[in-house]
């Protein structure tokens, strides 16, 4: 499996972005960037990773510098799934 | 001739009534089946009106009778959100039964939308007659779907990593009984708790009970989770006929935008289909 077009798979599907996220890399800022990515689309995105990824989230695993960017992003994922 | 569907509202037993959209079958003397659709968890209930309405039509086109009911405090039914409990929940699928009942006696269909299949489940337990359950992304644990809405309170703090304290704080007010205020939806602890104790556990079938297991997907490489597999196998195990598939579409009961999922909409319609030919 490829964390990066996974994790880009699914911003895609959760936000709507209608493919949009096909052009992102590691460096695309997401926070704070991308108007879509509210804290209620974060809830939903850390949902779908947990159930499309097979993945368990603590709560307080995550913060802000998490969605930061697409890159740390999928570091975070890739940690997880080790 | 085309018949719309009929709005209708049902008196219940334990006071006020809950709001109903019947499709009836069209194009048959006799309906195929009975098939009542039970919605899921909060949000997710208005983020799939539109599948669920497309799906109910398109079954009545098949020759289905189609009841889609709003449970106590959801949609257009009476009362607040924060009445509702588990129980009363389950008691409301059973008075869509009833009044399906009262319409035809075509082959009962219960069918669920990810916690609606949990609620599906439970009612069926309290129901003499023979069941088929029709499964679209069933969740398999209410434990789950209840760490998931509550974790909707900390969405804020997340983000700052203060998460933890504030789903532990809204834990520990449900575990004394008072409701919490979560998204919008007041939660009472009578319905936190029957969320948080359904699981997708098998109920002994009748002969020939049927169950359709749909989930969606945007991956290309599809296979179910190990966990829908495991709770598939408890099903056939048990002695239901299972037919299970993924197709592509999106997650409309989360996505941002209000989205649908066409090849849901036909691999239902195919998969109920041939279960009565066959029948």
């Amino acid at each position: 499996m490829n964390v990066t077009d996974e994790v880009l798979r699914i911003l895609d599907e959760v936000l709507s972005l209608n493919g949009r996220a096909a052009r992102f890399d590691r460096n695309t800022p997401l926070l704070g960037a991308i108007p879509e990515l509210d804290s209620m689309a974060v809830v939903t995105l850390i949902t779908s990773l947990e159930e499309q990824l097979g993945l368990l989230v603590d709560d307080d695993e995550i913060d802000g510098a998490t969605f930061a960017t697409v890159g740390s992003l999928v570091d975070f994922v890739s940690a997880k799934l080790v | 001739m085309k018949q719309g569907p009929q709005a209708l509202f049902l008196a219940s037993p334990s006071g006020g009534q809950r709001f109903a959209l019947f499709h009836p079958a069209a194009g048959v003397a006799t309906a195929r089946g009975a098939v009542l659709y039970i919605h899921p968890f909060a949000e997710e209930m208005n983020k799939s009106r539109r599948m669920a309405a497309l799906q109910a039509r398109a079954l009545a086109q098949a020759g289905f009778d189609v009841l889609q009911l709003d449970l106590l405090g959801c949609g257009d039914s009476s009362g607040d959100f924060g009445d509702a409990s588990w129980t009363a929940w389950v008691q409301d699928v059973l008075l869509g039964v009833q009044w399906l009942r009262q319409q035809t006696s075509a082959p009962l269909w219960l069918w669920g939308l990810r916690a609606g299949c949990l609620l599906a489940v439970d009612a069926a337990r309290q129901l003499a007659e023979p069941v088929h359950f029709l499964f679209w992304q069933p969740s398999t644990n209410g434990k789950l779907v209840l760490q998931q809405f509550l974790r909707l309170k900390a969405a804020s703090e997340l983000l700052g990593g203060q998460a933890k304290g504030v789903v532990q704080a809204l834990r520990d007010q449900l575990a004394q009984g008072e409701s919490v205020e979560v998204a919008g939806y007041r939660l009472a602890a009578g319905l936190a708790h029957g969320l948080e104790q359904a699981t997708l556990t098998p109920i002994a079938p009748a002969a020939g009970a049927q169950l359709v297991w749909l989930e969606v997907s945007t991956r290309a490489d599809v296979a179910f989770s190990p966990v829908s597999l495991q709770s598939q196998a408890a099903w056939q195990q048990s002695g239901y006929a299972l037919h299970s598939q993924i197709v592509t579409g999106p997650a409309f009961w989360q996505t941002t935008e209000i989205e649908e999922a066409p090849a849901l909409l036909e691999a239902t319609t195919v998969a109920m289909t041939p279960a009565f030919i066959s029948a």
